[in-house]
């Protein structure tokens, strides 16, 4: 008898044994940008976010009660669509008025603390207060939305939460400003590396200090890759003369170059074309109108910085024993075409609206993207952790579908890849830090007054 | 930027043409060439002492110049059961499915000619290989495969020599022609919602006639007090086949993108195909013991199916849908024993059972063909007389459950298993 019960017992801890190593993601708190923050098509909207990967790492670890800033549709700011696709895409925002928040009243702070346009800097010091936003100031807009008490740092109200599992992926916007302007310029469009060094080992030690969670730091992809600069070539064919380079105002364009998704409007109207002006390839300091070039050079630089993220990163992984998700692999094997991911036979790709990842914006991903980001986490945290959390059911992403059908009538479709208003509010989102507001050249005349909110972000607490 | 995208989507379409694989297990090598083989479980290496030998060791026909001219045919009834269980990520745990129900009857046919009491001359006509799936229109798997219908008909000329009163044998050789359709859906992400779509069916089907040639030899030894040993060998052949591929549009519902696809792909074409497919060889080695009341059987052979590494397809006017599908099968055993009882001069019973490992690899395993180790278990019963033979054989052959792991090459995981009623029907005439 004593042998059947000592067994018993044995038998008991063995399968008890993994389960004590699994980590705990009863309180489960997500650090970081926009792509944290389910923010897809420019907009941030309750349909995308309740398929970010943070809902949906938690909604395969069944967490119930995991909290976001769910804004009504159509998201704020308006969400971009595709209202055309031949012979031209044309991507347009949807209508003007922005959503409302459906879940500010909530009493504490949001396990989805990923706030779209925050860099490392903002995830540290900048706060933001709700009730600004419900008065119609949307002058830091999305930190108002998701910080809300006025107080806490997105950092700090992560720590109040107590959390057991935090994942943090913070950096994309410190190096998106650069690709948005085609201008990589320490200070201004980019944070330079010894201040991230130094912000990102603050705020991990701050984490590893202040909770006990098991945490997963994400590291950085390459931003020169998205669509967003892949999907315009640097020639046009046009018939009797054939391929014919665009002219920078730096010099003819060569295969080496990529230029932005948002020249798409400027190329239309003959800029960088024979007998045209040329495209603005960079910043412009007095206007704050982007450029829309990046030449290899600068290219490099944008990569040799999230390099250099990524081994601050790494390190800081390393200094608090926290294992690092490598979304830089991930997405490097998307964007090659070396490791697509592929089921049931067909293959997603980086592409731009057809390869099924990236959202209207060609910058965040969309509600397929976001799925393949948290099933790399699952995989991942799975492996790390000993969990054994069932990954997201891709059949049903797949045939899900976009939030809604087109229903933005053709006859307001312009035949341009982006429109010089959908860029805009895109632009404002993580614009150079320039004294006045930055403006985009738009075709055919100044910016009209809009009545779109400005979502530029504002640091309203510094140290 | 449309354009940019252009190559991704021949790419995909062009996965999506030819695909998985024809990948090939133990699920489509033929082995039901006879009743009374098959009622042994096709432990016949070492006994080949009916016209099936000319499949399972063409010595044995030596040993037959006593029954004069002989012509067996017959036919066997498989109608195959395969289920599908999924798993995350794709198409997700408890996802379930079924193939259609088909009935599928390969014919045999030898005639066995004696020239002298040593010297034996055959013909034979059988379906050595074939393969028949089909999932219904909203299968999840449907851009791997919806359809499939593969068949090789096996012309055979042998001679059978007795080298002595214990030692014979044959060779033969097989002209091998090859029928295949292959259907499939191509789906893309539809760009207006972003949700995955059918745009188009393609359909590949084999023209005019596929062939090859092969060949085949056996050795048969009778050892003595009832023994016998056997041995045979059938030729690896490569059918370089030519035929068509043709799309049909599947309309989206969006006019702008089926239009857009329109400029792609070459709807309601006959776009030409060549394709080179290699068959494995197959060896066995075989003991037998009878006596006047009982035969008993066994036998080891390995199907080489190492010899199938790749697909390739290829479009010569459209190369942009060529490609070259790797499958890196592997040499596979099988071990069979059967046992006969004569009960009279009129009536006998068959027994058998066979174990047949896979070729296939987790990562080729597709709804096209998911094979597993197989094994089954036969019976069967003849009726003769001085000139007529009637044999039916029963057989029940089960697939075991085999998991693609999470590995699957296209990104389709989960469970196959399977099983097939089989009957084996023979009728021998002696003239």
């Amino acid at each position: 008898m004593k042998k059947i019960i000592f067994a018993s017992c044995l038998v008991a801890l063995l399968a008890a044994a993994p389960a004590m190593a699994q980590s705990d993601l009863s309180m489960y708190v997500a650090l970081g940008d926009s792509v944290t923050a389910g923010f897809a098509s420019a907009s941030l909207m309750d349909w995308y976010q309740d398929r970010s990967y943070p809902a949906l790492i938690a909604q395969q670890a069944r967490i119930d009660d995991f909290e976001q800033p769910l804004v009504s549709e159509p998201g704020f700011g308006p969400i971009f669509e595709l209202v055309h696709l031949v012979p031209i895409p044309a991507i347009e925002p949807v209508g003007m008025v922005p959503g409302q928040p459906v879940n500010a009243a909530l009493p504490r702070p949001y396990n989805n603390l990923g706030v779209p346009t925050s860099t490392l800097f903002d995830m540290l010091f900048t706060t933001g207060d709700i009730n600004n936003l419900l008065q119609g100031n949307t002058d830091n807009a999305m930190h108002d939305l998701v910080l809300r008490d006025g107080i806490n740092t997105a950092l700090e109200q992560a720590m109040l939460l107590q959390p057991t599992f935090m994942t943090v992926w913070i950096g994309n916007v410190d190096v998106l400003g650069a690709v948005l302007a085609g201008t990589p310029i320490d200070l201004i469009t980019m944070t330079p590396v010894e201040v991230f060094a130094q912000l990102y080992n603050n705020a991990i030690g701050a984490l590893a200090t202040n909770t006990t969670a098991d945490i997963v730091l994400v590291n950085l992809p390459y931003s020169t890759a998205i669509p967003f600069t892949t999907s315009v070539d640097p020639f046009v064919d046009i018939p009797q003369l054939g391929r014919v380079y665009l002219m920078a105002d730096t010099g003819l364009l060569t295969d080496d170059d990529l230029v932005t998704l948002a020249a798409g409007p400027l190329i239309a109207q003959g800029y960088g074309l024979p007998g045209g002006p040329p495209l603005p390839d960079n910043l412009n300091f007095f206007t704050g109108e982007p450029g829309y070039v990046l030449r290899p050079t600068e290219v490099e630089i944008i990569n040799d910085r999230v390099d250099a993220f990524n081994t601050i990163i790494a390190a800081a992984g390393s200094t608090y024993g926290y294992p690092v998700f490598d979304a830089n692999e991930l997405f490097d094997g998307i964007v090659s075409g070396t490791s697509l991911p592929t089921f049931g036979g067909v293959s997603l790709s980086a592409d731009f609206l057809l390869g099924g990842i990236f959202s209207y914006d060609a910058i965040h991903p969309q509600n397929i993207g976001s799925a393949l980001i948290a099933n790399g986490l699952i995989q991942f945290i799975n492996a790390e952790f000993g969990s054994n959390i069932p990954q997201v059911d891709m059949a049903e992403v797949l045939f899900e579908g976009d939030w809604q059908n087109p229903g933005v009538s053709p006859a307001n479709a312009r035949e341009v890849v982006m429109s010089a208003e959908a860029f805009q509010q895109l632009y404002e989102l993580v614009p150079p830090k320039l004294d006045q507001a930055p403006r985009i050249r738009r075709p055919g005349g100044d910016r009209p007054e809009s009545s779109r909110g400005d979502l530029r972000r504002k640091p309203a607490k510094r140290p | 930027m449309i354009a940019k995208n252009r190559g991704r989507i021949l790419l995909v379409v062009a996965m999506a043409v030819v695909a998985p694989t024809l990948g090939w297990g133990s699920g489509f090598a033929l082995f039901e060439v006879g009743g009374r083989a098959g009622a042994m479980a096709g432990a016949m290496t070492a006994v080949a002492d009916d016209p099936s030998a000319l499949f399972w060791n063409p010595a044995g026909m030596a040993f037959q110049t006593n029954d004069g001219i002989k012509l067996m045919f017959g036919t066997t009834l498989i109608s195959p059961e395969q289920s599908f269980t999924g798993m995350s990520p794709y198409p997700g745990d408890g996802y379930t499915a079924d193939q259609v129900e088909q009935l599928f009857y390969p014919v045999h046919l030898y005639l066995g000619i004696p020239v002298n009491d040593r010297l034996e001359v055959s013909f034979s006509l059988m379906n050595s290989w074939g393969l028949g799936t089909e999932w219904e229109d909203d299968f999840l798997g449907r851009y791997i495969s919806k359809k499939a219908d593969l068949m090789v008909f096996d012309v055979g000329v042998s001679m059978a020599y007795q080298l002595s009163d214990n030692v014979a044998f044959g060779i033969g050789v097989d002209y091998m022609t090859a029928t295949i359709e292959l259907t499939r859906n191509v789906g893309l992400i539809n760009p207006f919602n972003q949700r995955l779509t059918d745009v188009a069916e393609t359909h590949l089907k084999s023209d005019g006639i596929n062939s090859a040639w092969a060949w085949n030899a056996g050795l048969l030894w009778k050892l003595g007090a009832g023994f016998q040993l056997g041995a045979s060998y059938r030729s690896e052949f490569t059918v370089n086949g030519e035929g068509t591929g043709r799309f049909s549009q599947v309309p989206t519902g969006y006019p702008e993108f089926d239009a857009l696809l329109g400029t792609f792909l070459p709807f309601d074409e006959d776009l030409p195909i060549t394709a080179s497919i290699a068959f494995p060889d197959f060896w066995n080695v075989g003991l037998s013991w009878q006596n006047e009341k009982w035969t008993v059987s066994g036998q080891y052979g390995v199907m080489g199916w190492s010899a199938y590494q790749e697909l390739p397809i290829i479009f010569p006017e459209n190369p942009e849908f060529s490609t070259v599908i790797e499958e890196n099968y592997e040499d596979a055993a099988q071990w069979r024993i059967g046992a006969e009882f004569r009960a009279n001069q009129r009536w006998a019973l068959q027994l058998g059972y066979l174990f047949d490992e896979t070729g296939q690899p987790v990562e080729s395993m597709s709804p096209l063909l998911g094979d597993g180790d197989r094994t089954a278990y036969t019976g069967g019963i003849s009726y003769h007389t001085d000139r007529f033979r009637f044999d039916l054989g029963l057989e029940h052959v089960k697939t075991a459950a085999r998991s693609t792991g999470g590995n699957q090459n296209e990104g389709f995981d989960g469970t196959y298993e399977g099983s097939s009623p089989i009957v084996h029907l023979s009728f021998t005439i002696k003239f």
